[in-house]
């Protein structure tokens, strides 16, 4: 019998077998192989088993049911090869995302890769997507963020533009946080800040979705019983797929997909393989928003211990200066006595002893030296004193009126007339009372060189935007620029501790407290010097 | 004669008061703690009392409190080795202050000051 197949040569030539393709070449010398692979679904092997069948032989109908059996058992084998590589792609693919979604703690960074995995075609190929997610604080369901063209003519022009880049999952989720993820939002904002759902509301097909833990398959949204006409509307599709975001229990959101521009139909595959996907976005989602509190937590946290640091230091700094202070006070009581003894006896005596007693010039001595000392003790209490101000409000005026009276004598005693301008209205400066009242009879009561001129002092207060400014002009001294600026350093070369330290010691005591002390000199005006003092409390840091 | 009360913890201190303040013309008398003070103020009347702020183990200041309630007609100059209590709320109950020096006449001043306010607040029937 003459046969139409190849099927029992053992090798054809490449244009002897209509099946045999580019690639088939190691087929034409292996008749076993060629016959499986190619004989049995050839047309002429199909005529040559007809004409078997029609020679009566007693083995043609076996033959028959055994080809048949093998045709179908290959085509099922086929099919699960199909299967399985598209199984494959899938746990590539979610492998790829898995990967990505458990080495992120952002927020921005998690959202942005699940709704592009959602959406890009080498994901889930869905055409839009939106992000709901659930706000404890109001308790309810919040549209948060969406993916997706508007239109055909924007679809087109993003899907060209994915195909052109050819880019991974991950590159396209970090393109789209980088460059899109702002844009995305003020395009959807019209119809995300429309999407807000009590979770009270437990008929609203998303809070049944959330509620139930499974995804649902809306469709004929339009006349669905449990969607409501107005969400389906502004959806604007007929069919949408809505998964729930749950993490352990938890609700996190629900996510919204679509196929509003190609109107391709979801299938069950499409809802059980995003059901798959949610499980992982669910958690990383979750994980992020804690590593978000978690962060704003440290950052109390790390502030307080900050706080806490600074507090300690000032503590520290505090028991410094209380043993500073019981130092000073010992050294006042210790010191202090003694010397007004010894400078108190000693002046008794100067007064009784005569001009012409060789002794009187070493009892003017001892007078002399006590006095001095006296001088450096005032000066050192003074700055102990000054190392811890105890700041409140108080009225400037009266401040001023108090140390202007109590050194009235002094300067009197000096030739000195003195005028007080008083400025009106003045709001309370936030100063230590003590100190700069202190600081304020230093400054009239210095005893500069005198220039010889007009004998008067002028004080006069204002207001200068946040600050009170205290101005207290002596006409009757000048210094050089030079020696102005000495005057106010402390320990600079032309001073010495009792002797003129007095001034130093207020811009050091005044700068403490963060109050300004310039002065200015010419021969015209003599000396100015401008006190700025406070306001308000200074801003904590 | 004014009586003055001297009250100081240094015995010093309170001689050279005592000898500087009779040279002026007061009778002094001189008391080392708040105890003494108060049995010399129930021996006699004063004038004017000169108070210490740091007594030892005692406070001045709580002597102080003690003369203006129950004796208020009583000036009081404190006199101390700080200046500090110069500006607190507690000393200014008293009539002066003044801090301690060997050179004796800001005190001298104080009191002739204190005495001629208290004369003058006496003439005028206060």
């Amino acid at each position: 019998m003459d046969w139409e197949c190849c099927w029992n040569r053992d090798a054809v030539s490449s244009g002897e077998c209509p099946n045999l393709r580019e690639g088939d070449e190691d087929l034409l010398e292996f008749p076993q192989r060629r016959v499986l692979e190619k004989c049995c679904d050839c047309p002429n092997f199909r005529h040559d088993l007809e004409r078997f069948e029609a020679s009566g032989h007693p083995l043609a109908t076996v033959f028959s049911l055994i080809h048949s059996e093998y045709r179908r058992q290959k085509i099922h084998i086929q099919s699960l090869i199909s299967f399985l590589d598209n199984k494959s792609l899938e746990i590539r693919f979610l492998h790829e995302l898995g990967s990505v979604l458990q080495s992120s703690v952002d927020l921005e960074e998690v959202l942005s890769v699940a709704l592009t995995a959602i959406t890009a075609g080498q994901g889930f190929g869905m055409n839009r997507a939106f992000l709901l997610m659930l706000n404890h604080d109001l308790d309810q369901l919040q549209g948060y963020l969406a993916i997706g063209p508007r239109n055909y003519e924007e679809a087109h022009q993003v899907w060209d533009e994915i195909a052109h880049n050819d880019m991974d999952l991950q590159t396209l989720a970090q393109s789209f946080r980088a460059n899109k993820l702002t844009a995305e939002r003020a395009k959807f904002h019209d119809i995300l800040e429309q999407i807000s759902v009590p979770l009270s509301n437990t008929s609203h097909i998303l809070v049944k979705a959330l509620d139930g833990q499974q995804p649902l398959l809306i469709e004929n949204a339009f006349h669905h019983p449990d969607v409501d006409p107005g969400f389906a509307v502004l959806l604007g599709v007929d069919t949408f797929l809505l998964m729930p975001l749950v993490s352990r229990n938890r609700r996190i959101g629900v996510i919204i997909a679509d196929n509003c521009i190609t109107r391709r139909r979801i299938s069950e595959e499409d809802m059980q393989s995003l059901e798959t996907f949610t499980f992982p976005v669910a958690f990383a989602i979750e994980r992020a928003s804690l590593y978000e509190r978690v962060q704003v937590e440290l950052n109390r946290v790390t502030e307080a211990h900050n706080k806490l640091k600074v507090q300690q230091e000032l503590i520290v700094k505090m028991e410094k200066m209380a043993l500073v202070g019981r130092i000073t006070s010992s050294i006042a009581h210790s010191v202090r006595n003694p010397l007004m003894i010894i400078g108190g006896f000693a002046r008794s005596m100067l007064r009784s002893t005569p001009d012409s007693d060789p002794k009187r010039n070493f009892i003017e001595s001892i007078v002399s030296e006590a006095r001095q000392l006296e001088g450096v003790l005032d000066e050192i209490l003074n700055y102990s004193d000054s190392l811890y101000p105890t700041k409140d409000f108080w009225d400037v005026n009266q401040l001023v009126e108090t140390a202007f009276r109590d050194s009235t004598d002094t300067l009197s005693a000096r030739g000195y007339s003195c005028r007080f301008s008083a400025g009106n209205g003045l709001p309370p400066a936030y100063i230590d009372f003590k100190q700069v009242s202190y600081c304020l009879r230093i400054i009239l009561q210095c005893d500069l060189n005198s220039n010889g001129h007009e004998r008067l002092m002028e004080i006069s207060t204002g207001q200068e935007n946040d600050t009170i400014v205290i101005r207290i002009q002596d006409r009757g001294h000048y210094l050089s620029q030079q020696e102005m600026e000495d005057v106010l350093v402390p320990f600079s070369s032309t001073q010495e501790m009792g002797a003129g330290f007095g001034l130093a010691l207020c811009s050091t005591m005044l700068e403490k407290q963060g109050i300004q002390l310039n002065a200015s000199t010419s021969p015209e005006e003599g000396i100015t010097f401008t006190v700025t003092l406070p306001t308000h409390k200074e801003v904590q840091q | 004669m004014s009586r003055l009360l001297v009250v100081d913890d240094e015995a010093n201190i309170r001689l050279l008061y005592a000898e500087e303040l009779s040279e002026d013309g007061y009778e002094v008398v001189t008391a080392a703690g708040t105890a003494e003070a108060v049995e010399k103020l129930q021996e006699g009347i004063f004038d004017l009392a000169v108070l210490d702020i740091k007594l030892k183990n005692e406070s001045g200041i709580d002597l102080l409190q003690k003369l203006v309630k129950e004796r208020h007609d009583m000036p009081v100059i404190l006199c101390s080795a700080f200046s500090c209590y110069k500006d607190d709320f507690s000393a200014w109950l008293a009539d002066g202050y003044v801090v301690k020096s060997g050179d004796l006449s800001e005190l001298k001043q104080e009191i002739s000051r204190v005495l001629s306010k208290k004369a003058q607040r006496h003439n005028t029937g206060q």
